[in-house]
């Protein structure tokens, strides 16, 4: 078999950190080949070297043969390398058509020639079965068309060897089978792609051959026909798991949050709400179920304060909420793990003891006089101690919050808002991007809390996450709950079916 | 009002227009490569320095104003280094180019001339009337006679329309101020785009105001720019972006200052400031009509680091 | 260890700063036929070499401090209040109004001078505030648009309505109502003691209370701070009607203490110099103080430096422009993260030397 794509001893280092540590894979004309690793296993990285992004320190690249030095994107490019990353890098304010062509060098000539520009892609887009409108702005087109987008430009561009990064992560089941045939569509044709992805189903059902990748090296390569998803999980993280099923609750009592036919900016199927029922009682969680972009942003901030719905009633503790500010919610003691961390859960430019003080110094405990005059000494020792409790990794509770690592961000946040004594706790996305160990913390924290009687409201697009956590499951698509099942052997077939809108 | 005193009025907003037109093309260019540059009032300061020392040394206009294009520049390389390499903050920075710029003018200007009273002047560049044109009645005389630099900056602002709109060059140029890491992925030189915008943006500035002591008025004054840099800055979001809204809003400007001068002149018993107040306070009402709220360029103002983890 | 090496880094970058731009500054002197230490030595000897003229510095030092706070304390809150200039003359021309016309005298007429300068700073300060909030506009450019207004119309006070005869000058105001020398023979009045007393509450505010806690906040992250319940638009409303407060008493305490009168010229420059010192002294509001009575020395020795040297005055307004590029750069240069691979190599190199 002709190969296509040849990396010897590729390492990279950031500082003292190596992100990529003598890493060697091949890949063939016509294959897919799946590079498997946990989050910060280096597979972003790896592919930014390929794509020209960054330099490797050490190791060379062949590319059909002859050896390359890929020292800009447009090198790369120029190479036939083509990537769709996995947040689009798409151009919001301008066409489809706009995007595609957007850095051409093909072809010649001052002005852009719409015409024949048009006739290409349309050739290409019905060759491979990629359908984009051309005339639509991006932000008015869905996820999945977005993603034929990237694919659509990649190949305009040349691109004889695709890398996917986890592309499946944002699209419903029905759209990522729309791209697996996609995907087997260009590999008859001769092209190779890398598919990056942790979702083992997907992984054996597309791949033909699977690389494994940890802590930025390769463990090893294997055929596709020989393994089974076990024995790549364990490969994947070096460990056996010791799967965690914590143990399910029924809750009764008052339910501390109540919400009936809430609405929110309805029109819009991928960020509002058509009319939400649901209710958390105290000592369970309600686990979110649905793909990214369904509502859930927006329900999550409804449920804190940071807007309001157009339509129907939210109760907190059987009292009707009606001015939605973030301020009211916290004095009802409702806390907030939002969905963006370093946007809208922390100041990074503060330390960590501030950012762990963030909404107290007012407090008796941090300050005399109702804020008069802060104590210094009780922020700082209540910083130690939970730095101590929470297990954040820093040189010093000085430090900024910036510097931390994702995971150690996420447990200030969460610190924060646990030591608050909150009776509801919404947590987005609590463990995104969080390695092995830290998203075991953040899960035995909020089952902590839990067992203590909070509330908590899990949304998240990982499914295995709501699984493993929810007492009660609600699927949300297009704004709407689809349905609710007891986390108690839930159905998991009729979950992601109805993740689907069915 | 009559006929007579209508024409003056078109020819004086042309007249103010200008300067402004072309800082806000500078502008426009920077921004449009996702650089904020508020340092614009001293790019044209400096700008307006150079084409006056020029022009009253060589006695030609045309070298005064390449001289205030290359004197915008050198200025703001020093911006584009800072704020492209060293990821500096661009309106701090921007700041700091508008505290050194006049003080680098008024230095020079006291180094060269000395601090005598008397005026040194410049003799200002001609008009040339377009045959033919200018001899349309009263239309003609307005917009087909004046000089060469008022038909190269309009000439600029359908240039830069086409560029941005039609041209691949453009296309390229304004994924950079919009999504830059996208833009780097195709190939699009993200850095070097930067420090073009840079290049542009400090040669229709210095223009801008090299304009002022060329065309506009005899003699180099401190503060000869009086607002103009900030007016563009005003001008180019109120435009909205584009060559077109930026021409319109600075007609409009254009327009309120030839008001204030014809109301100042004609001296209605009210203190002649409240008419000088008048661009001030059109731009600041323009504004909270317009409004400015998620416009703009995507990533205008925010620094791009390459291998950022 | 943290905060200490935080602090090294923030105040080296200023100092490192400074002595660069003098290099430049010795050297422009030179290129002027000038012996640049003797110029130097002359620009220090004028601003600190006797007691006098040590008064005179902090003199001139005092409507800067004003101003850089004004500038400071807005920053503090994430908004650009570049209008302090314009909230300065207003509250200048204001408080003159105020006592002209009211024709207050003595310790009265001096507190409502100052009271009436506050109000009318804070209130010009609040309307480029009330339009980010409101219209999403740019704060910058509005409260620059004001600067030129609120000059034009202390224009028309001194030129049209409150003219003293034929100069276009107001009348000075009465000399019951001049702010003191607070010692004899040093040229410096009760208006510095107003400004050191405003920086130290601005200090306080911001790093001693919960207030001032959460408004750095905003300053730093406006999304967070709004999702952890802060009022956000009311923050930065106030940070625009205090930052016009200090200019507006900087004004009014300026006019009573060294001024007198409604001039043409009159401020100009104090509000951009002022948003230089903020940045310079990294947005805290004593090493603000200290960088704006740097500058004041600056200007008050460049003077002497003229007469002895011949260097023209305008290399001190040079000097003090090249600060604030360099050392703007320069904290842009130690956040990126090569100076941080770098500052670790160079440290480490250390550690293994010291092994």
């Amino acid at each position: 078999m002709e190969e296509m794509l040849r990396m010897e001893h590729i390492s990279k280092r950031f500082g003292s950190f190596y992100a990529n540590k003598d890493v060697n894979l091949t890949v063939n004309r016509g294959e897919v080949l799946t590079i498997l690793g946990e989050n910060g296993a280096g597979k972003s990285t790896l592919m930014n070297i390929l794509i020209g992004l960054y330099q490797p320190t050490e190791g060379k690249i062949f590319f059909k043969g002859k050896e390359e030095r890929i020292d800009s994107p447009s090198q790369a490019v120029k190479l036939g390398i083509g990537m769709v990353h996995q947040h689009f890098m798409l151009v919001e304010a301008m066409t489809v058509f706009e995007n595609i062509i957007l850095g051409d060098k093909r072809s010649k000539g001052v002005f852009i020639d719409r015409e024949a520009r048009r006739r290409e892609i349309l050739e290409l887009s019905e060759r491979y079965g990629l359908d984009v409108e051309l005339d639509k702005l991006i932000t008015e087109i869905a996820v999945g068309a977005q993603q034929r987008v990237e694919i659509l430009k990649a190949l305009y561009h040349g691109a004889e060897l695709l890398i996917l990064d986890e592309p499946s992560a944002a699209l419903t089941d029905i759209e990522a089978e729309g791209l697996f045939a996609i995907m087997h569509k260009l590999v008859d044709e001769g092209k190779s792609i890398i598919f990056i992805s942790h979702k083992m189903r997907e992984v054996l059902h597309i791949s033909d051959r699977i690389t494994i990748l940890r802590a930025g090296e390769v463990v090893t390569t294997v055929k596709c026909s020989e393994t089974d998803g076990q024995k790549l999980a364990n490969l994947m993280i070096g460990r056996e798991l010791s799967s965690s099923q914590y143990e399910k609750k029924q809750a009764g009592g008052q339910p501390v949050l109540k919400l009936d036919g809430v609405r929110y900016h309805e029109q819009s199927k991928h960020n509002g709400l058509a009319g939400i029922t649901m209710e958390v009682r105290p000592g369970e969680i309600v686990g979110i179920a649905g793909v990214d972009g369904n509502g859930q942003t927006q329900l999550a901030q409804v449920i804190t304060g940071v807007i309001a719905p157009e339509k129907g009633t939210l109760s907190l503790k059987g009292k009707q909420v009606s001015v939605f500010d973030p301020s009211d919610f916290i004095e009802n003691n409702v806390s907030h793990v939002p969905e963006d961390r370093n946007l809208q859960g922390l100041v990074g430019d503060m330390s960590i003891s501030d950012n762990l003080v963030l909404k107290a110094t007012g407090s008796g405990r941090f300050s005399k006089g109702r804020g008069l005059l802060l104590r210094p000494k009780a922020i700082r020792s209540h910083a130690l101690e939970l730095a101590g409790e929470y297990d954040i990794r820093c040189t010093s509770v000085d430090q900024d919050v910036r510097s931390l690592s994702g995971g150690n961000q996420q447990k200030v946040i969460l610190a924060r808002e646990l030591e608050s004594g909150p009776e509801l706790l919404v947590a987005v996305h609590p463990t995104r991007g969080l390695d092995i160990g830290a998203t075991r913390f953040v899960h035995d924290q909020m089952i902590e809390a839990r067992d203590k009687g909070v509330g908590i409201l899990l949304i998240s697009a990982d499914f295995d996450e709501i699984l493993e956590m929810s007492d009660r499951i609600l699927v949300i698509f297009e704004g709407q709950i689809m349905g609710e099942y007891s986390g108690q052997n839930p159905p998991i077939q009729e979950i992601s079916l109805a993740m689907t809108g069915k | 009002m009559n006929l007579s005193a209508i024409s003056s009025i078109i020819l004086a907003t042309v007249r103010m227009c200008v300067p402004v037109l072309l800082i806000a093309l500078a502008e426009l260019y920077s921004e449009r490569a996702g650089m904020v540059n508020i340092g614009l009032e001293g790019l044209a300061a400096i700008g307006a320095l150079a084409g006056f020392m020029l022009t009253y040394t060589t006695g030609s206009t045309w070298v005064g104003i390449l001289a205030g294009a290359a004197a915008g520049i050198l200025v703001n390389m020093i911006y584009a280094f800072a704020t492209v390499s060293l990821c500096a903050n661009h309106t701090v920075y921007g700041m700091a180019i508008n505290l050194l710029a006049p003080a680098l003018a008024s230095f020079i200007y006291r180094v060269a001339f000395g601090n005598g009273s008397s005026l040194m002047q410049v003799e200002l560049m001609r008009g040339i009337g377009i045959p033919g044109l200018k001899d349309i009645p009263f239309l003609g005389p307005l917009l087909f006679d004046q000089t060469p630099m008022v038909y190269l900056t309009f000439a600029l602002v359908i240039f830069t329309s086409v560029f941005f709109n039609r041209s691949k060059a453009g296309l390229n140029y304004k994924s950079v101020g919009e999504h830059p890491k996208a833009a780097a992925t195709l190939g699009i030189n993200v850095t070097g785009t930067k420090y073009l915008s840079c290049v542009i943006c400090g040669a229709l500035a210095g223009i801008g105001g090299a304009y002022l002591t060329t065309c506009y008025s005899t003699t180099y004054t401190e503060g000869i720019v009086s607002g103009r840099g900030f007016i563009a800055l005003a001008a180019v979001i109120f435009g909205r972006w584009t060559g077109g809204g930026v021409l319109l809003a600075c007609l409009f400007f254009g327009l309120c200052d030839a008001l204030q001068i014809r109301l100042q002149v004609s001296s209605l018993g009210v203190p002649y400031q409240f008419f000088q107040m008048i661009p001030y306070v059109a731009t600041v009402v323009v504004l909270a009509i317009a409004g400015s709220k998620k416009a703009g360029p995507k990533a205008n103002g925010k620094p791009y680091r390459k291998e950022e983890r | 260890m943290e905060k200490l090496k935080r602090s090294l880094t923030g105040f080296l970058v200023p100092v490192l700063s400074i002595l660069l731009a003098f290099v430049i500054g010795a050297i422009i002197m030179a290129c002027l036929g000038a012996n640049p230490f003797a110029a130097m030595a002359a620009l220090f000897q004028g601003a600190f070499g006797t007691v006098a003229s040590v008064g005179t510095t902090l003199n001139r030092a005092s409507p800067l401090i004003f101003t850089a706070l004004c500038a400071c304390f807005a920053y503090k809150c994430g908004v650009f209040n570049l209008g302090g200039e314009g909230q300065f003359l207003i509250g200048a021309t204001a408080a003159f109004c105020a006592v002209h016309l009211s024709g207050a005298k003595g310790i009265g007429g001096i507190l409502l001078a100052l009271l009436v300068g506050i109000a009318a700073g804070g209130l010009w300060g609040m309307i480029p505030g009330i339009l980010k909030i409101t219209r999403g506009l740019n704060e910058m450019i509005i409260s620059i648009m004001l600067n030129y207004v609120a000059t034009l119309f202390m224009g028309v006070i001194y030129t049209s309505w409150i003219r003293d005869a034929n100069t276009p000058q107001t009348p000075s105001v009465d000399d019951t109502l001049k702010l003191s020398r607070v010692i004899p023979g040093m040229r410096f009045t009760w208006a510095l003691i107003i400004a050191l007393g405003v920086g130290l509450l601005l200090y306080y505010f911001l790093y001693w209370t919960s207030p001032g806690f959460k408004l750095r906040a905003v300053g730093l992250n406006m999304t967070a701070s709004r999702f952890n319940g802060f009022p956000v638009n009311r923050y930065i409303l106030m940070s625009f009607l205090i930052s016009g407060a200090i200019a507006g008493l900087g004004g009014a305490s300026d006019l009573l203490g060294t001024q007198f009168r409604l001039i043409n010229g009159y401020g100009s420059g104090y509000g951009f110099d002022g948003v230089a010192m903020a940045l310079i002294g990294q947005l805290h509001p004593i090493a603000t103080i200290i960088v704006a009575i740097f500058f004041a020395a600056l200007r008050v020795g460049a003077t002497s430096m003229q007469v002895a040297t011949g260097v023209p005055t305008s290399v001190s307004d040079i000097i003090q422009a090249l600060v604030i590029v360099f050392s703007v750069a320069g904290m842009a240069l130690t956040k990126l993260p090569e100076f941080e691979a770098f500052r670790l190599r160079v440290s480490g190199k250390k550690e293994k030397e010291g092994k």
